[in-house]
C-alpha cells in the first residue's frame, strides 16, 4: 500500500518536468539549440548535467560494487537486507542514469574513484560488526551528499530528461536516507 | 553512556575519518551562486519570451491548490480600512476527504495514502530555480511614481492575487505617539516623502535612521551588473520596499538559509509591527537583536546569504554603532494596530468582546494550545523558535515547480497581533486565510477542533 501510494504520487508530482525552467544564471551555454527561447532542445545538457551525471554515475556504481560485498559480508540480517535493496534499486537507477547520458553524449566514468576505491579496500578489509557499522555509516553518508547532489541538479540543471531522472530519484534517495539511518541505530546504537 | 555503547570499539569511525579527506567535495555552485554564462540580452530575451509559461504554471498551481474567490468576510476591514479580509477556508481538499474525516487519520495513514491537501505543503516561489525578490504591482507602481525607481522584474510577475496581500498602503502607528493613530497620511514612505511625512513627530536620530531604510542598495536581482532582473540598471532596493510602511505588502522570495537552490523554501515578507517585542529575528536565522538583522539582511533578504556575490554586486555595510542603532531606533518605535478588544496584558475584555470571540479565546489557551507558542502576555509570541513536524503527513522529496518538498525544520513564532492585517500566512504565504491557519493546526496539533470551535476561534484572531 504504502509503496503503491508512493508511486502513484510521483506520477501525479511528476505530470510537470516537460515544465521545468531553467533559472540559474549558469543555466545555459552560448550557442545551445533551443525549441523557443529559453527552451533548450531536448538532450542538450549544459555543465551541471555533465558533472550530476559523473557524480550520480559514480555513487551509483559505488552503491551497487558496495551493496554486493555488503550482502555477503554483512553481519546482521538489517544490514544485508539493505545491501540488497541497494543493488537492486541502484543497479535499475544506473541504467536508467546510463541511458540517459547516452542520448545526451555524455561519456559516464566506466570506474570508481579514488574515495570509493579507498571505501571499496577498507570494507574488503573489515569482518564482521565492524564491517556492519562501516558499512551503514558509509551509506548513511552516501545518500545524504547524493541527496543534495540530485537537488542542486533540480535546480541547475537544463536537459529536461536528467531533472526529471533526478526529480523522480530524490524521494527514493532520501527514503533509502531514512533506511540507512534505522540500520545505523540497530547497529551502533545512534539516534536514527 | 550505556554498556552496549561502550563495547561498540571506535574502529569504524577510524574507517570514515580516513575516507573523509578523500570524499569528492559537491559541486560548489550548490552553495555559491554561480557567474551568469549568457549575456544579459539573451538572458533577458529568453526570460521574457518564457514569462507568461512560467506565470501560467504558477497560476495553474495556486488554482490547483486553493480557491481564490473574492469572499470578504462582512464587515471586517484590515486596520486600515481599505482592503476587506478575506474568509473561508481556502485551500481545497482532496476528493473523498472532509477536514473532519482527515483529523480521524493519523499522520502516517495521511501520508500513505497522499491525502494532505496540496495547499497545507510549502508553497513554491513562483521561478524557484530562479528566486529572489518579486514585488506585488502595487508597490512597482507607487515606488516607479514617486521615486522613478523599477521594482518590477522582466522574468516574473506577482503571484497571488490582490485580495489576499496586506491593504497598500498599510498604516503606521508609533509606540512614541499612540495619541496619534495612523501616521501614514495614506501614502507609501519612501525616500522622497518620508521627511515631510516625519518631521516633527520622529526625533533625529530615528529620521537618519528612516533615510536609510528607504535608501535603495543593490540587491541580487536589482543593481547595475549583467547579472539582474531589471531592464536597466538598477539603483537597488530599500528595506521598506518589501517592508512597506513598516508592514509588510506579501512581497517574497527564498529563504537565505538552505542550499541547493530547489531546497529553499519561500519566504513571505514579515511584518516590522512590534519589532520591539520580539527577541529573535528572521525565520531560521535566530538573530538576537534588531540590529543584527538590520546589519545581516544586507547580506541575506539582499543577497540570499551570498557575501561573495554581495561583495560583486556592491554590498552596503552600514556601521554598526551609527547607521545600523539608527535604523533599530526607527523600527523599534513601530507599533501594532489598535485592538481595543483587548486588556493590557493581552486577554480580551469581557466587557467588549463578543460571546463568540470569548469562545474562541478559551480555545486559543485551552484545547486550541495556540497560547503555548503565541503567549498573549508576551505579544502573542514565545520568542522561540519549532518544528511543526507537518512531514509525518507527507512523503518528502518531491519536487513541485521546481521546489522540492522537505520539512521546514524549525521556524521563529510569529506574533499574532494584528494578524488579519497580514496575510497570507505562515513563514511561505502557503495560507491565504485565517479560516486556513485554524485548519492547518488543528491538523499537525491533532486538535479535532469542532466546526464551533474553529469558527470561534477565527473571530478570536480578528479581534486582535
Amino acid at each position: 500500500m504504502h509503496f503503491l501510494a508512493t508511486v502513484s504520487s510521483i506520477a501525479v508530482l511528476l505530470a510537470t518536468p516537460a515544465w521545468a525552467q531553467t533559472g540559474n544564471p549558469a543555466g545555459m551555454t552560448p550557442g545551445t539549440p533551443q525549441t523557443a527561447p529559453g527552451v533548450p532542445a531536448p538532450h542538450q545538457p549544459n555543465q551541471p548535467d555533465r558533472l550530476f551525471v559523473r557524480e550520480a554515475a559514480i555513487g551509483g556504481m559505488a552503491e551497487v560494487e558496495l551493496g554486493k560485498l555488503a550482502a555477503q559480508k554483512g553481519r546482521s540480517d538489517a544490514v544485508k537486507e539493505f545491501a540488497r535493496r541497494m543493488v537492486e534499486d541502484h543497479t535499475k537507477a544506473n541504467d536508467r542514469l546510463l541511458g540517459l547520458a547516452k542520448q545526451d553524449g555524455i561519456v559516464p566514468p566506466d570506474e570508481l574513484d579514488r574515495e570509493h576505491r579507498a571505501m571499496r579496500a577498507e570494507f574488503e578489509k573489515a569482518s564482521g560488526d565492524e564491517f556492519d557499522r562501516a558499512y551503514v555509516q558509509g551509506q548513511v553518508q552516501e545518500h545524504q551528499k547524493t541527496a543534495q547532489l540530485l537537488e542542486w541538479e533540480i535546480g541547475s540543471g537544463q536537459d529536461a530528461e536528467l531533472k526529471s531522472f533526478a526529480s523522480e530519484t530524490l524521494p527514493v534517495v532520501l527514503q533509502h536516507l531514512r533506511m540507512a539511518r534505522n540500520v545505523e541505530a540497530q547497529v551502533t546504537g545512534k539516534v536514527p | 553512556m550505556s554498556g552496549f555503547l561502550r563495547g561498540i570499539p571506535p574502529v569504524a569511525g577510524a574507517i570514515l575519518c580516513s575516507l573523509a579527506a578523500l570524499a569528492g567535495p559537491l559541486p560548489p555552485d550548490a552553495t555559491y551562486r554561480p557567474l551568469p554564462t549568457l549575456p544579459l540580452e539573451a538572458v533577458k530575451a529568453n526570460d521574457e519570451a518564457e514569462k507568461p509559461q512560467v506565470m501560467q504554471r504558477q497560476a495553474d498551481l495556486l488554482a490547483q491548490r486553493y480557491d481564490l474567490s473574492d469572499r470578504p468576510i462582512p464587515g471586517v476591514m484590515m486596520s486600515g480600512g481599505r482592503k476587506p479580509v478575506q474568509g473561508g477556508v481556502r485551500v481545497k481538499l482532496p476528493p473523498g476527504v472532509t477536514w473532519e474525516s482527515l483529523a480521524a487519520m493519523s499522520p502516517d495513514e495521511i501520508r500513505e495514502r497522499g491525502l494532505l491537501p496540496a495547499g497545507l505543503m510549502p508553497l513554491p516561489h513562483v521561478k524557484q530555480a530562479t528566486g529572489g525578490q518579486v514585488f506585488p504591482n502595487q508597490e512597482i507602481d507607487e515606488v516607479r511614481r514617486q521615486e522613478g525607481r523599477d521594482l518590477r522584474r522582466f522574468d516574473v510577475d506577482f503571484d497571488l492575487p490582490d485580495r489576499f496581500t496586506p491593504e497598500f498602503p498599510p498604516p503606521i502607528f508609533l509606540t512614541s505617539h499612540p495619541e496619534l493613530g495612523d501616521v501614514s497620511r495614506g501614502q507609501l514612505l519612501t525616500i522622497k516623502n518620508y521627511y515631510e511625512l516625519m518631521v516633527g513627530i520622529i526625533t533625529p536620530v530615528q529620521m537618519e535612521g528612516l533615510r536609510l531604510l528607504l535608501t535603495p542598495f543593490p540587491q541580487e536581482e536589482f543593481n547595475q551588473t549583467e547579472d539582474r532582473k531589471s531592464a536597466d540598471q538598477s539603483l537597488g532596493v530599500t528595506c521598506l520596499d518589501c517592508h512597506a510602511n513598516f508592514h509588510t505588502n506579501a512581497a517574497f522570495h527564498q529563504t537565505p538559509d538552505v542550499r541547493p537552490q530547489a531546497a529553499r523554501f519561500r519566504l513571505d515578507t514579515v511584518s516590522l509591527r512590534g519589532l520591539f517585542n520580539q527577541q529573535i529575528h528572521g525565520s531560521k536565522r535566530s538573530l538576537r537583536s534588531v540590529e543584527d538583522f538590520t546589519q545581516f539582511e544586507q547580506r541575506t533578504a539582499y543577497f540570499n546569504g551570498d557575501h561573495v556575490s554581495a561583495t560583486r554586486k556592491g554590498a552596503n555595510l552600514p556601521d554598526r554603532t551609527n547607521q545600523v542603532a539608527m535604523m533599530a531606533q526607527m523600527q523599534n518605535i513601530i507599533d501594532f494596530p489598535p485592538a481595543p478588544k483587548l486588556d493590557p496584558l493581552g486577554h480580551l475584555d469581557p466587557s467588549q468582546a463578543t460571546e463568540q470571540e470569548l469562545a474562541g479565546e478559551k480555545v486559543f489557551v485551552g484545547k486550541g494550545r495556540c497560547g503555548e507558542c503565541h503567549i498573549p502576555q508576551t505579544a502573542f509570541m514565545d520568542n522561540n523558535m519549532h518544528d511543526l513536524k507537518l512531514e509525518r503527513f507527507y512523503e518528502i522529496g518531491h519536487t513541485v515547480n521546481d521546489l522540492v518538498m522537505l520539512p521546514d525544520g524549525a521556524i521563529k513564532t510569529f506574533t499574532l497581533r494584528g494578524v488579519k492585517d497580514s496575510p497570507p500566512y505562515l513563514h511561505d504565504g502557503r495560507l491565504l486565510t485565517l479560516a486556513d491557519t485554524v485548519e492547518f493546526f488543528s491538523l499537525v496539533l491533532r486538535l479535532k477542533l469542532t466546526q464551533p470551535e474553529k469558527d470561534s476561534l477565527v473571530a478570536y484572531l480578528l479581534a486582535l
